[in-house]
């Protein structure tokens, strides 16, 4: 080793070389010779300073990186700029970057010469160390707000691409409508970012969430509002070929990164499933409505529900909708009923084995069961003509019995495609009454009862049947062997019986009539004979026919006790059609009306003029409803009011009143129902029972809620139709504690002390 | 007092018997069921004031009554509840019947048991709880003082005042 090496000269051909020492950054490294480059390696190697020099210079190089370079690079992101602009900034601030780096690759080499097996910072050589230090004292740097452009650039490009290349529309970052460049520029950036590997840690996480947002805004723009298409299909496409090409053409994949770009699209994928899931759930109610359109989204989110866990959603957003949207008191009831059909039906689709349907169903029934008229609404529509959700199930009538649990064996024979419930099932249902519960079964079972519906399907029939007075009972008959398919034999018994009086009626006012012995001389007549048993019970009016009406009534009882022996009729004066026919000196009328009204206008007959109260005596009829019924006749014109409360018969028709309007005429025509309401009959049920509970309170001094409930089980419910349920029974003795007949204190119903015998 | 005892205690072994063997023949209860129930109907619409009674429990074979005193009479404004017994052979057969509340009567002994010739040798078909029930209430305003069980009532029974007293004392406990 010659020690007389001149520090000086030394120093200077070193700095020749690395003018980096000498703060000259932007010299041209690739310049110096390699014969130059190879002696002040060597004599730095001699002197032993290789290690010393290499750190000086790295450091140099790393502050000025630090010190000029990363803030240059950062100054282009904080530009206030406009939206545009973004792209090209981003595509600078890398240009920049980029070629800063490029110049700088030579004297990363040189320096790599001075490090004999030990590489600069261990990467593998100078390009990687040289990355390694831009990367970091880039990210060392990083402003809060740098995310902002490198969106705006992502996001042009993505609208870029998605752009469609037929037409001519101006490129919105160059305004080129022609040979515009921008997308080159834009795949220029990412190679570049690529290779300084700054893509990830730069945009990773930007790329990512506007990803994320545009196959949002995507699915929300194409499947929004339109269920009767299946969108999955396409979707998954649409992602394949968009997206993930896109990606791909960013991050510059090659073969080798198939893995990395597989785990990428299941990522992807998954988001797809779970924002159209998402979207699909947020429609869900109104999918519900509009099925049976609509079963496509349906069977698209049945797809897509296994693959996400996005049920306890589902469900929760469903009982939302339902609560705010149908079920509250603005909406009829026999559009609950809809809805309700609708959604067993797309919840069969949706999840065969019929959890859901029973959590989602749950607040309806309990809607629904507070609702008085759910039954009548269901009986009058499964009956109903024409096309309608239920007549159409009765119809199908796969008779499933509400109350047989008794497991079937068939299912053994489709073993290998049996599905395990659920885990969140509350087992103590069998799975098999669930799976196969039909609509009217479950809407039966809202109320725990048939009872419920057999009467008020016995009343809607006593109702129809009385209204028509025609002896037509084919499809009555036809709706009660399919009740009956539904309900068994001896529910339906007394429909039946009351379908038989109706033809047996027919028969009997046929036998009559051929009677010698009955003339009906002033009018024909014929009875609707009902058997008292069986039929509900009618609505109680008082009403005193005309003299000739009774007579003629009286033959006809006559009659009927010859034909059939040990029998009478009872009638029911006011219920019935009589056919009119009024001759007037002007005119002629032919009208159907009610008895009331046919009496009150037969009682004009033979006398011109009544008061009200002395008619209303007469026929027994209250003048409050007696002065409604006669304003029908005002409104025909036939009666007047001459004077306050009296009436005479207007033979002459006044011009005044020519023109009557029918409708006004017929508003008074009565379409109430002749039956006694069953909230009467119910009322009358629970005096019943309230005679009862006195009974047992009184002697057995105070007694739980549940005992009382039992011992009315017991002894109280006797007849076919009796039944009251523990929450009905609460709300009763609740109401007899607020009128102070009862006494609760402790758990304990009693009667007040003061209430002696 | 005691000497009456007897005939009661004769006859109750022989009405569980009764009762036991009917368990045993549900077919045979049917039809005294159905009189139960339909008498128990009929007491609970007839709104019948003084008289009431209720199946104890599960049981339609063992009815609470409840009597309230007659009026005007010392047992007023007082209530007795009673235990009624039926037989496997009602109506054929009298219902057991004693009281439960004690009640200071002459034909009542201490433990209840009560002397009505329409429980014994007089009973008949046609009674039923409503009638019984209303016999015991009258049987409280006019003591047979020729049978007594409680000997002490029937001596008492002249002197009213006395005898209201005792009544009190009884009836509290």
């Amino acid at each position: 080793m010659d020690s007389n090496i001149d520090m000086n000269k030394a120093w200077i051909l070193i700095k020749h070389t690395f003018p980096i020492l000498d703060n000259d950054i932007n010299l041209r490294y690739s310049k110096i010779p390699d014969a130059q480059l190879f002696e002040t390696v060597n004599l730095i190697n001699r002197l032993g300073l290789n290690t010393t020099i290499k750190s000086l210079i790295i450091s140099k190089f790393e502050e000025h990186v630090r010190k000029y370079v990363v803030p240059q690079f950062w100054s282009f992101f904080s530009i206030k700029s406009e939206a545009s602009e973004g792209f090209s900034q981003f595509f600078k601030a890398v240009d920049l970057l980029y070629n800063y780096f490029s110049h700088h690759l030579d004297l990363m080499n040189n320096v790599s010469l001075l490090c004999n097996n030990k590489q600069i910072y261990n990467s593998e050589n100078s390009t990687d160390a040289l990355k390694l230090i831009i990367r970091a004292s880039l990210l060392s740097q990083l402003p809060s707000n740098y995310n902002k452009i490198i969106e705006e650039f992502y996001e042009t490009a993505l609208k870029l691409e998605g752009k469609d290349n037929t037409q001519n529309i101006a490129c919105p970052v160059c305004r080129r409508e022609q040979d515009c460049l921008c997308l080159t520029y834009f795949h220029n950036t990412n190679s570049k970012l690529v290779e300084l590997k700054l893509l990830e840690p730069l945009c990773g996480q930007v790329l990512t969430s506007l990803i994320y947002t545009y196959i949002e805004s995507y699915i929300n723009k194409t499947c929004k509002d339109n269920f009767d298409n299946s969108y999955i299909d396409a979707l998954e496409k649409w992602l394949d070929h968009f997206i993930i090409n896109w990606l791909s053409k960013v991050y510059g994949y090659s073969n080798s990164c198939e893995l990395q770009e597989q785990e990428f699209k299941q990522k992807l994928t998954n988001l797809l499933y779970e924002t159209y899931t998402k979207v699909r759930i947020n429609q869900l109610f109104n999918i519900i409505i509009e099925y049976p359109e609509s079963s496509p989204a349906l069977e698209d989110l049945s797809k897509c529900l296994p693959k996400t866990d996005l049920r306890p959603l589902l469900t929760k957003k469903l009982q939302k909708a339902m609560e705010t949207r149908l079920l509250h008191p603005g909406v009829s009831t026999p559009d609950i009923l809809t809805a309700y059909v609708a959604s067993i039906r797309s919840m069969r689709i949706l999840d065969p084995s019929g959890l859901l349907l029973d959590v989602v169903t749950q607040p309806m029934h309990e809607y629904l069961r507070s609702r008085e008229d759910t039954v009548r609404c269901v009986v009058s529509s499964l009956t109903e003509e024409g096309p309608n959700d239920l007549a159409e199930e009765l119809v199908k009538g796969d008779a499933v019995h509400v109350d047989e649990t008794a497991a079937s064996d068939e299912e053994t024979e489709n073993w290998e495609a049996w599905m395990p419930d659920p885990v969140d099932v509350d087992p103590s249902k069998s799975s098999n009454i669930r799976r196969s519960a039909d609509i009217i079964s479950m809407l039966v079972s809202v109320y725990g009862s048939k009872e419920l519906f057999i009467n008020e399907y016995r009343t809607l029939l006593a109702d129809r049947l009385l209204s028509q007075f025609s002896c037509d009972t084919e499809k009555e008959i036809r709706y009660l062997e399919l009740l009956k398919l539904r309900f068994g034999d001896s529910q339906l018994h007394y429909c039946e019986v009351m379908l038989k009086d109706i033809s047996d009626s027919k028969r009997i006012n046929h036998h009559i009539k051929q009677d010698t012995n009955y003339t009906d001389n002033s009018f024909s007549m014929s009875a609707m004979i009902v058997s008292a048993q069986f039929w509900p019970p009618f609505k109680d009016e008082k009403l005193e026919l005309h003299p000739k009406v009774l007579s003629q009534m009286e033959a006809f009882t006559r009659s009927f006790e010859t034909l059939k022996g040990n029998r009478t009729l009872s009638w029911k004066n006011h219920l019935g059609v009589v056919d009119l026919e009024i001759e007037l000196k002007d005119r002629t009328l032919k009208l159907s009306v009610t008895p009331i009204h046919a009496t009150i206008l037969m009682h004009f007959q033979d006398q011109d003029d009544w008061s009200l109260e002395r008619l209303s005596r007469t026929i027994h009829i209250p003048p409050i409803i007696l002065r409604k019924k006669i304003r029908f006749w005002l409104s025909h014109g036939l009666l007047e009011e001459v004077m306050k409360d009296i009436f005479c018969l207007a033979e002459e028709h006044d011009s005044n009143i020519a023109n009557i309007n029918p409708d006004v005429v017929l508003e008074d025509y009565e379409s109430e129902s002749v039956m006694a309401s069953t909230q009467d009959q119910r009322e009358e049920e629970l005096q019943t029972f309230w005679s009862y509970i006195i009974g047992m309170l009184m002697n057995l001094d105070s007694l739980p809620l549940e005992r009382i409930h039992q011992m009315l089980k017991m002894f109280a419910f006797q007849g076919p139709t009796i039944e009251c349920s523990i929450q009905e029974l609460t709300q009763f003795l609740d109401r007899k504690v607020r009128e102070q007949k009862l006494v609760f204190s402790g758990g304990l119903y009693k009667l007040p002390k003061n209430d002696m015998l | 007092m005691a000497q009456n005892v007897d005939p009661f205690h004769a006859q109750r072994p022989n009405n569980s018997k009764h009762s036991e063997e009917g368990r045993a023949n549900t077919n045979d209860s049917h039809a005294v069921t159905k009189r139960l129930q339909k008498e128990l109907m009929s007491l609970m619409m007839s709104q019948e004031r003084g008289v009431s009674a209720f199946p104890e429990g599960d049981n339609l074979f063992r009815w609470i009554g409840t009597i309230v005193g007659p009026k005007e009479t010392v047992y007023e404004m007082q209530k007795y509840k009673l235990c009624l017994q039926f037989p496997n052979s009602y109506p054929y057969t009298a219902p057991f019947v004693k009281f439960i509340t004690s009640c200071f009567h002459p034909n009542i002994d201490n433990n209840g048991n009560i002397c009505l010739d329409i429980l014994k040798d007089k009973w008949s078909a046609l009674y039923d709880v409503r009638t019984i029930l209303l016999s015991i209430q009258s049987l409280l305003a006019e003591p047979n003082i020729d049978s007594p069980l409680n000997a002490l009532a029937a001596e008492l029974w002249s002197k009213p005042s006395e005898y209201k007293k005792h009544v009190l004392d009884t009836y509290k406990q």
